[in-house]
């Protein structure tokens, strides 16, 4: 770059205001507790390596299960997987959701997915296919545990689990192998939606719990020096 | 008794002709007919499960047939009709099942059946019953709404045939598929439709995908699970260890698990018959079995694999004591261990006293296998290693089996071990090179080092002795630290007794012996040349003296290096030809071989010398060559200190090429094309030792060019640089004859004329007489007349000064004045005047200063007409020609000025004085001294000679040039 005679004074004056606004930088005016900010983005950290995780793990799954089941436009009827927590809500009222219903509603429903993965992994027929399940679903409790903690630090209660309602996927005289097949197959596809949705809730929340100071950027314009 | 039977038979038949009588009047049943009847679907199985009882059986039991007949979707459509044979007891639930190939919930299923007496025992019975009413049974589906797919979930082994039905109800634009293909299924009724597959393979753990759509949805599926076939368990075989457990172990074969009903992969079961214990095995391939305290003798184990569709079974009986498996044996060491022995000590763990074992012990050394032992031990085993060698490591390998009945011997276990060390067996072969210098013998020793096997340890230093056999004195010389293979000794010329040994931590090895004597080293014989292979040297000698020890053959096996790796090879006393051979040996290297005859009293005596090569090769070089006394016919060729001996083999002469413009060979020579299509004359040379070559019969003043190759019997060296030759001229020696003589004469003469040069110059160039030492003096003096003096030259003031035209180089005369002319060192005359010389033979600007003085009186005399300057001429002052630069250009500007026709650059300054100085020829004492008027007309006028004296053409305008400068010049007079 080439500095012209009055580049040195351009750039005393950038230093200078620099030095100005340090004091209003919030990462360097932090006293003491940080706030719910770090555990959200390792919340929205954690949330964008288990969808990198589940993309792994349902190609093989969905593989061992056949066709159709891993055709990439497959869709079949939901029949027995009704009582899967659902991810799709209509956009308004996800916007209009308050931050503790978001959360309250990300919490519960890995709850009852975590529970209904560790059914999968006890039905896995290879060794190699639940070691991947036993990894994901220890992962996912992580992820759990991590939003129980933005919850807790953003002072909300967690929801009591209601008692009797312990999902369960043994399959009786009226559920047959392909309707399991097709019962674990949205599974999948609704923890696949759920970990995109929590990637936004918590991106959202993420940028709510910034403070507007902390938005001051230094337009350092090259031509300046 | 008889009585009795009569009558019952007799009643028997009034009641069926009575029953036959009422038969035909009512429909009734007849007796015996299958009555409650029950029937039961086992939709896994596919099995249709019927019961039923036949009521009023006359006796006790019956044989009985009954016929079957199974009718699908209506009772008209009947698809299997059986019998079924058997004995029937009174009050007995008879069952029956029968195998559906289609699944059993595809359709609705009628059953009916009617029974036949076949009892050989009552004749009177055989006839047939009613055929029992229709029963229709339906498969128990809850989903019977949503199921469309049969069977639901099933399992079949690889190579098995499926059918399946679909229900296609009221969706007319159902599919179904397997997998991805689209099925074609066989309309079987109505909406019912069904499909086989034939001879089914095993595709994924998690079953193949039959599924059935509508409009691109999916309405119902079921998965075939398809398991491999169970294998029956292959090399089943149990062993103990320690008489405490049975290890039994076998090969699965494949796996059959698979995701159906979370069903595992096949299990194992253990049966031991004589004790009649079982045990479910938890692994796969192997199991284990707790031995009964008692140590029950003879097993007899039942291997049962099984799964979901089949079980399989392998059988053994054994011996205990016949499936001992020792564990490697262990607490393994060695114990006084020496040179040559050593004892081994070791263990073995577990089997306690139960039985004897057999070991087997290996002792290998870094190549095979040295010793082999057997040794029967209970629990505790010694063994004595002997003739073992010196500082060598062993691999000792050990294993046990039980002695009795060797089952499976134990792993091997592996140890070290290493013997202590021994003194070294055996004597060096040591050989010597002996240099005579300055009264001294300079030995330089040898010895190849001891083989491992001789020197029994690590040799530490060689030790060597020199006895002095004259005087009988011993001298311990030196010792040695290995590794060293030689060493070197001055001795003086006396004989000495050389004796090496090899030490090592344990004692030294046998001296070896080599004499010195006063002659050695200084043995010449002739060289002979001897022809090598590649397999190597054939030498053959002849003997020098019939008491012999032996012969030595030695040689340089790296000739051209400096350091020369003598080799040496001993040949025993009665052999005079040995073959050395060696991989060092390369073609085109010069090996010399020197064969030494061995005295009894160790003394080498030089029998013969032999040089030659494995594989001779053309020389790599070629001499270097000087061409000498070159003529106008010849030259001489010459090469000296050409290193033959580094040659790549025995050089046999050398060729000389000569290229000239000449298109035919002498005839001593024949052409040779080289290899840039040129043609030579090659001279051939067959004496190696001819280092000179003379070229004849060549023209004069012509170019040759030459070069020298040498070669040997595998060819010559390579053409190089061609070194360029002219012949003389053939007149040169003539003009030298006369050239020289001429010089000489030419050189004499200016020698002479230097040495006459006085004598020359006086009859050349006289002196100008000095009128003071003229003779007329005397004779004026002797007149005595007073008229009658000399004039001083002092005394005379110039009267003229003439300057000149001058065409070049005199601006090299003024840098030559060494003295610039200053004012003050000129007399101040009181007018100078330019005076055109027109008086004078030659037309042209000639400028004079003159002198009025002596003009006046010249002029008087009439010898002389000067005109005169007018006075308006400009004077020029001396001061201006401070330096001969100022000099130039007041000259050339006074003369411009004045006369403007003469060329600037032309004109020069011509000082002349008309009269000789009075002291005598210093020139320059007329500057110096002021002219002292005098008269002047006995005196001869001097003048500035008109350059055309000099110069034969003269134009109008040209200038008179005078060489005058400072009287240097020259003057006419």
């Amino acid at each position: 770059m080439d500095l012209r005679a009055g580049d040195s004074w351009g750039m005393l004056a950038c230093l200078c205001t620099v030095l100005w606004h340090l004091p209003a930088v919030p990462a360097l005016n932090r006293t003491g507790d940080p706030g719910p900010g770090p555990s959200i983005q390792k919340t929205y950290d954690l949330t964008r390596y288990l969808e990198h995780q589940l993309r792994s793990l349902a190609g093989t799954y969905l593989n061992y299960l056949g066709p159709p089941f891993n055709e990439p436009d497959f869709n079949p009827p939901r029949l027995g997987a009704e009582t899967l927590p659902r991810a799709t809500v209509n956009l308004e009222v996800w916007r209009s959701l308050n931050d503790k219903l978001r959360l309250t509603q990300n919490y519960e429903a890995y709850s009852h997915l975590l529970c209904y993965l560790r059914g999968l992994n006890r039905q896995a027929a290879t060794a190699e296919l639940r070691h991947s399940l036993a990894h994901f679903c220890t992962s996912l409790q992580g992820l759990l545990g991590s939003i129980a903690g933005v919850m807790a630090a953003l002072g909300y209660p967690l929801p009591q689990p209601l008692p009797g309602i312990e999902p369960t996927w043994a399959p009786g005289p009226a559920h047959s192998d392909f309707l399991q097949k097709m019962d674990d197959f949205w599974l999948l596809k609704e923890l696949q939606t759920w970990l995109w949705r929590s990637a936004k809730d918590f991106n959202r929340l993420k940028k709510k719990m910034q403070p507007p100071a902390a938005a001051v950027t230094l337009h350092l314009e090259a031509h300046g020096f | 008794m008889a009585f009795f039977a009569v009558f019952r038979t007799a009643f028997l038949l009034a009641v069926l002709s009575w029953r036959t009588c009422q038969s035909e009047v009512l429909p009734e049943r007849l007796p015996l007919t299958p009555e409650s009847l029950h029937i039961s679907i086992n939709s896994t199985l596919q099995h249709l499960h019927l019961q039923w009882t036949v009521h009023k059986l006359p006796y006790q039991e019956l044989q009985m047939i009954f016929q079957i007949e199974i009718s699908r979707f209506e009772t008209s459509k009947v698809i299997w009709m059986g019998n079924y044979s058997t004995t029937v007891k009174r009050n007995q639930v008879l069952q029956w099942s029968w195998e559906s190939e289609l699944p059993l919930e595809c359709a609705t299923h009628f059953v009916r059946m009617k029974s036949t007496v076949d009892d050989a025992r009552f004749p009177e019975l055989s006839f047939s019953s009613n055929w029992s009413p229709w029963e229709e049974v339906h498969a128990h589906t809850p989903e019977q709404n949503t199921d469309l797919i049969f069977p639901r979930d099933k399992l079949v082994e690889e190579g098995s045939n499926v059918t399946f039905c679909y229900n296609s109800g009221i969706n007319q634009n159902i599919s179904c598929y397997l997998d991805r293909e689209l099925i074609h299924g066989e309309q079987l009724y109505l909406n019912i439709f069904t499909f086989k597959l034939n001879n089914v393979p095993f595709i994924r753990e998690g079953g193949t995908n039959i599924y059935c759509a509508v409009n691109y949805t999916i309405k119902d599926g079921t998965v075939l699970f398809v398991s491999k076939v169970l294998e029956e368990p292959k090399d089943f075989s149990c062993e103990t260890q320690d008489f405490k457990t049975l290890s039994c172990s076998w090969d699965p074969g494949v796996d059959t698990g698979l995701f159906f009903d979370g069903q595992p992969s096949q299990h194992y079961t253990l049966f031991e018959s004589f004790s009649g214990k079982k045990k479910f095995c938890e692994h796969n391939n192997q199991c284990n079995w707790e031995i009964s305290r008692d140590l029950q003798e003879t097993y007899n184990f039942t291997l049962t694999a099984e799964n979901y569709l089949r079980k399989r079974s392998v059988n053994t009986i054994f011996n205990l004591t016949h499936r001992v498996h020792p564990k490697a044996p262990d607490s393994i060491h060695f114990n006084n261990v020496g040179a040559t022995n050593a004892t081994m000590t070791w263990k073995m763990p577990a089997l306690g006293n139960y039985s004897t074992l057999l070991c087997q012990i290996e002792l290998h050394d870094k190549e095979n296998m040295r010793q082999e032992h057997n040794v029967s031990i209970k629990v505790n085993g010694e063994f004595l290693f002997s003739e073992l060698m010196p500082d060598t490591a062993y691999m000792v390998c050990i294993r046990c089996a039980n002695a009795k009945h060797v089952w499976k011997w134990s792993k091997w276990v592996t140890r070290t071990l290493i013997t202590a060390e021994a003194a070294p067996s055996k004597a060096l072969d040591v050989w010597r090179k002996v240099k005579p210098e300055k009264g001294l013998h300079h030995v330089t020793l040898f010895w190849k080092p001891l083989s491992k096997f001789h020197a029994n340890g690590k040799i530490l230093f060689y030790n060597i002795v020199a006895k002095d056999l004259d005087k009988k004195s011993e001298l311990k010389l030196q010792s040695i630290p290995a590794p060293a293979n030689g060493t070197e000794l001055t001795l003086d010329q006396g004989s000495y007794q050389i004796q090496v040994t090899a030490n090592n931590s344990v004692g030294a090895s046998p001296a070896s012996e080599i004499v010195i004597s006063g002659d050695s080293g200084n043995e010449e014989v002739e060289e002979q040349k001897i022809n090598g292979t590649k397999d190597g040297f054939l030498i053959s000698w002849k003997p020098l003296s019939e008491d012999r020890a032996g012969y030595v053959v030695d040689w340089c096996e790296h000739q051209r290096n400096l350091h020369c790796e003598l080799q040496w090879k001993n040949v025993g006393p009665n052999t005079t030809s040995t073959v050395i051979s060696s991989d060092a040996f390369r073609p085109g290297i010069r090996y010399n071989f020197r064969i030494y005859e061995l005295s009894t009293e160790k003394i080498a005596y030089l029998v013969e010398n032999k040089i030659g090569y494995t594989q001779e090769l053309a020389p790599s070089d070629s001499p270097q060559v000087k061409a000498i006394n070159v003529t106008s016919h010849s030259f001489t060729l010459s090469w000296k200190d050409y290193d033959t001996e580094a040659q790549r083999g025995f050089i046999q002469g050398y060729r000389v090429c000569l290229k000239s413009k000449a298109t035919q060979c002498h005839l001593d020579s024949v052409a040779e094309l080289l290899p840039d299509n040129s043609t030579c004359c090659e001279h051939a040379i067959n004496n190696p030792k001819q280092k000179i070559f003379l070229v004849e019969n060549l023209q004069p003043e012509s170019f040759y060019e030459f070069f020298v190759s040498s070669f040997t019997s595998a060819g010559k060296s390579p053409i190089g640089t061609f070194t360029k030759v002219t012949t003389q001229d053939e007149h040169s020696h003539m003009l030298m004859h006369i050239i020289l003589p001429m010089v000489l004469c030419v050189l004499l003469i200016a020698v002479m004329c230097y040495w006459k040069s006085q004598w020359v110059k006086e009859k050349c160039y006289p002196d100008i007489p000095d009128p003071y030492k003229s003779s007329i003096l005397s004779l004026i003096k002797s007149k005595e007349s007073p008229h009658l003096r000399i004039m001083n030259v002092k005394d005379c003031t110039p009267d003229t000064i003439e300057v000149v035209n001058k065409s070049e180089g005199t601006k090299t005369q003024f840098i030559g004045i060494e003295k610039p002319l200053t004012e003050s060192e000129f007399p101040k005359p009181a007018n100078l005047y330019l005076l055109p010389a027109q008086d004078f033979c030659v037309p042209g600007p000639c400028i004079s200063f003159v002198n009025h003085t002596y003009s006046e009186s010249a002029c008087d005399s009439g010898s002389c007409a000067h005109t005169p300057v007018p006075d308006t001429a400009p004077p020029c002052h001396l001061e201006l020609l401070a330096s001969p630069d100022n000099l130039l250009n007041t000259l050339e500007k006074t003369h411009t000025d004045s006369l403007g026709e003469i060329p600037a650059g032309k004109i020069s300054l011509n000082y002349v004085s008309q009269l000789a100085s009075p002291m005598s020829g210093d020139k320059d004492s007329l500057l110096i001294h002021s002219p002292v008027p005098v008269l002047c007309s006995e005196y001869k006028m001097q003048m500035a000679v008109p350059s055309c004296l000099d110069s034969p053409v003269l134009s109008e305008n040209g200038s008179l040039s005078s060489m005058t400068l400072l009287g240097q010049d020259k003057h006419y007079h």
